[in-house]
C-alpha cells in the first residue's frame, strides 16, 4: 500500500466528515481485522450518506500515485470502506487475502462496489484479478460499472481476452465507453473485428450502436471496417456520419482517407477542431434504456 | 386445492400449509380487481414481507402500479432443506444483492430482514454454521431486522437458536421479526413472544407476524406489533382482516402478503386497501395498516429513509441510495403485455 495513497485518502475523508465519523474511523481502522471487517459492513450506519468534495490537488496527488485512480463522485461510505481496506493489515499474504475473499463472498451491493474501487490501491493485485473479471459479468450495474468505468485496475491487469469482454460489454449494455479508464492504450486489431461483428448484429435486428465507440476502429482500418464506415455514412443520421468521418480521418488506411475526402464538409469540420469524439460522448450509465437508440 | 395440502405427508412449505378450516367455505365474490382498483388511486403502500426471490417480473411491474413503493424480503427457506453453508451465503447475499438491484429496477425500494429459519434450525450442526457468518450480513445496510424467525414445529433446537437470535438482534439494535407456527399456532405465539420479554426486549421492537383472530388480542395487549398476512386459503383473508380493523383499530396493526413461491398475491395489499375503502375505514387507518405502521416498526433499525421512495424511486433517488452521482443502473422500461408484437 502506498503511503501517499493512504494519506490522502485520509485527507479527503477527514475534511467530510464531522468528528465522531473520523474518530469512528480512525479506531475501526486500527482494530483486529475481524472488528474492522464488520466495521467495513457497518459504514451506512455510522457515516452520513453524502458524495465527498475532492480538492483539485488530493485528485492530482491520487492520480500520481496510481496512475487513472480517482474518488471523483465516490460516496462518504465508498470512501470510507475503500480507506478502511488500506488499513487491514497486510503483512501475512495468506490471512489478508483469506480475509478479503470473504468480505467478497459476502458483500451486498454497495460493498462489492466499494470492494472493486479498492482493487487499484490493493496489495496483492494478482490475486484480484479473477473478482475483477467476474464483476464484469456482474448483471448488476452498478457493481460493472465499479470495475469498468473509472478503474484503472482492468486496464494494468487484464489480458487481452478479459479486456474485449468489458469494452464489448459495456458497449452492449450502451454505457459510455470514454469513462473506461486505458480505453485508448489498450485498443487492438480483435476488438476492432468483433466491435464490427457486434454492430452487425445490432443493425440486422434494427437497433444502433452507440457512435462514439467507433472511435476503437481508426487504427485497423481495412476492408471490413472501411464497408462498416460507408454503412454509417450511408445512414443519413448525422451523429453516425460523424462517428465514421472521425474514425477515417485518424486512420492511416489510404481508402479511409479517400472515402472521407468525398464528405468534405465532414473533413472540413474536423480540420477546423469544431468535431472532435468529444461530440458524441454521452454520459448517461443507464444500462437498458438507451438514450442513442433508434 | 387445500384438501390436497391437508392429504400431502411431505413437509408443507412455510406460508403455503394445510387450511384452517375456512378455507372450505372461500367467500367467492364476484368482484373483480379491475372494477375496484381505482379506489386506492394515489396511495402507497409498504408491504412488510414478501419473498420476491420466487417472484416473476410481472409481479414487480403489477406491484409498482398498485403502488407499493417499498417491501421487505424477509430471509425463509428455500422449500427443501440445504445442503451447506453455501447455500445460505448465496441466500443471504441474494437478498441484499441481486434481489435488492432487481427490485430498484422497477422503482421498489427493497428491505430485507435476516435470520435463521426455525424450520432451518432444527439441522443443529448446519445451525451453528450459520450463526457464525450471520452477524455479517446483520450489519448490513437495508437490513431492518433479524427475521423470520420464531416456531414451526417447537421442539428444542428451534428454541434455542430463536433465543440466540433475539441476543444478536439486542446486541445489534435490530426489530424482530417473528413468524408464528401453522399449527398449534395460538400456544405457539404466547411462548413465542413470553421468550422475546424474557430475554428483555421491548415488544414495540418485535413484529408478530401471521396473526389471526385467535391471536390478535393478546398480540396487541402485551404491546407488540400485530401482522397479519393475506394469504389465500391457508392464512387471513382480506374480509376478515377487514374486521379486524374495524374491531381492533388502526394501532400497531401491519397487513403483508408473505408471497412466495406458494400461491399467493403480491397484491394483497393494494386489494386489502381497496376492500378497507369500501367497506368504510378511513384512508388514515388504511394508510397505517398498509404503510406507516411497518416503516414506524422496521424503521427502529436506522434503515428507512423514507425519502428514497416516498416520491416513488426515480433514477434520482436510485442515485441518491447508492450515494454516487456516476453510478446508476437504469430502470426497466414499461413492456406492453397487450401487445402480439415483441420488440
Amino acid at each position: 500500500m502506498s503511503h501517499l495513497i493512504d494519506k490522502t485518502l485520509w485527507e479527503i475523508i477527514s475534511q467530510n466528515t464531522s468528528d465522531t465519523e473520523s474518530e469512528w474511523l480512525t479506531e475501526k481502522g486500527k482494530a483486529s481485522p475481524i472488528e474492522l471487517m464488520t466495521a467495513f459492513v457497518a459504514s451506512p450506519r455510522f457515516l452520513s450518506k453524502k458524495i465527498v468534495n475532492v480538492e483539485i490537488e488530493e485528485e492530482k496527488a491520487l492520480t500520481d500515485a496510481v496512475a487513472g485512480f480517482s474518488v471523483n463522485g465516490w460516496s462518504l461510505v465508498r470512501l470510507s470502506r475503500v480507506w478502511l481496506l488500506t488499513q487491514l493489515d497486510e503483512t501475512e499474504k495468506e490471512t489478508f487475502i483469506k480475509n478479503i475473499e470473504t468480505l467478497f463472498d459476502t458483500a451486498e451491493m454497495n460493498e462489492l462496489v466499494a470492494l472493486y474501487s479498492a482493487l487499484p490501491v490493493l496489495a496483492y493485485p494478482e490475486q484480484w484479478l479473477f473478482r475483477a473479471t467476474d464483476a464484469v459479468r456482474s448483471n448488476m450495474g452498478f457493481v460493472f460499472d465499479a470495475i469498468a468505468l473509472h478503474n484503472p485496475f482492468p486496464a494494468k491487469y487484464f489480458s487481452e481476452l478479459a479486456w474485449n469482454q468489458l469494452v464489448l460489454k459495456t458497449i452492449f449494455n450502451d454505457k459510455p465507453v470514454h469513462f473506461i479508464t486505458g480505453l485508448e492504450e489498450r485498443e487492438n486489431a480483435n476488438l476492432a473485428l468483433i466491435l464490427s461483428d457486434f454492430a452487425h448484429e445490432r443493425w440486422a435486428a434494427g437497433r444502433s450502436v452507440a457512435p462514439n465507440v467507433w472511435r476503437l476502429v481508426s487504427k485497423f482500418m481495412n476492408e471490413q471496417l472501411l464497408s462498416d464506415m460507408k454503412h454509417l455514412f450511408e445512414s443519413r443520421q448525422t451523429q453516425n456520419q460523424e462517428a465514421a468521418a472521425l474514425a477515417c480521418y485518424d486512420s492511416d488506411y489510404a481508402p479511409a482517407k479517400a472515402l472521407l475526402s468525398s464528405y468534405p464538409e465532414f473533413e472540413k469540420s474536423i480540420d477546423e477542431g469544431a468535431l472532435t469524439w468529444s461530440n458524441l460522448e454521452f454520459t448517461d450509465l443507464n444500462t437498458y434504456v438507451p438514450t442513442l437508440q433508434r | 386445492m387445500c384438501q390436497h395440502c391437508k392429504d400431502s405427508s411431505a413437509p408443507n412449505p412455510s406460508h403455503f400449509e394445510e387450511g384452517d378450516g375456512l378455507a372450505n367455505s372461500p367467500a367467492h365474490k364476484e368482484m373483480a380487481w379491475s372494477e375496484y382498483n381505482e379506489l386506492i388511486q394515489g396511495m402507497r403502500f409498504f408491504d412488510p414481507h414478501i419473498h420476491m426471490v420466487s417472484r416473476t417480473t410481472d409481479d414487480y411491474q403489477a406491484m409498482r402500479q398498485a403502488g407499493i413503493v417499498a417491501l421487505i424480503e424477509p430471509s425463509f427457506w428455500v422449500g427443501q432443506p440445504r445442503t451447506g453453508l453455501s447455500s445460505f451465503k448465496d441466500y443471504y447475499s441474494s437478498l441484499v444483492g441481486w434481489e435488492r438491484f432487481r427490485s430498484s429496477q422497477f422503482g421498489i425500494k427493497h428491505y430485507c430482514t435476516m435470520g435463521l429459519n426455525s424450520r432451518e434450525a432444527n439441522n443443529e450442526p448446519l445451525a451453528e454454521q450459520v450463526m457464525e457468518i450471520l452477524p455479517l450480513y446483520i450489519y448490513k445496510e437495508g437490513v431492518v431486522g433479524i427475521g423470520e424467525i420464531g416456531f414451526d414445529d417447537q421442539t428444542p433446537a428451534e428454541e434455542k437458536y430463536y433465543r440466540l437470535q433475539l441476543e444478536l438482534a439486542k446486541e445489534a439494535k435490530l426489530p424482530v421479526q417473528i413468524h408464528t407456527p401453522h399449527r398449534d399456532k395460538k400456544r405457539g405465539t404466547e411462548r413465542s413472544m413470553a421468550i422475546a420479554l424474557e430475554h428483555g426486549l421491548d415488544p414495540s421492537w418485535v413484529i408478530i407476524d401471521h396473526n389471526n383472530e385467535e391471536t390478535v388480542k393478546s398480540v396487541l395487549d402485551q404491546g407488540f406489533y400485530a401482522a397479519f398476512t393475506i394469504y389465500p386459503f391457508t392464512k387471513m383473508g382480506n374480509e376478515r382482516m377487514v374486521k379486524v380493523v374495524e374491531q381492533y383499530g388502526p394501532e400497531r396493526i401491519m397487513v403483508n402478503s408473505a408471497a412466495d413461491w406458494g400461491i399467493s398475491d403480491p397484491l394483497a395489499l393494494p386489494k386489502t386497501a381497496a376492500l378497507m375503502k369500501m367497506r368504510g375505514i378511513s384512508d388514515e387507518a388504511i394508510r397505517l395498516v398498509t404503510y406507516q405502521n411497518a416503516i414506524d416498526a422496521f424503521g427502529k433499525s436506522g434503515q428507512i429513509d423514507v425519502s428514497d421512495f416516498e416520491g416513488g424511486l426515480s433514477v434520482e433517488k436510485t442515485e441518491k441510495f447508492h450515494g454516487n452521482s456516476i453510478l446508476r443502473g437504469g430502470q426497466q422500461p414499461d413492456v406492453s403485455k397487450d401487445s402480439l408484437v415483441i420488440q
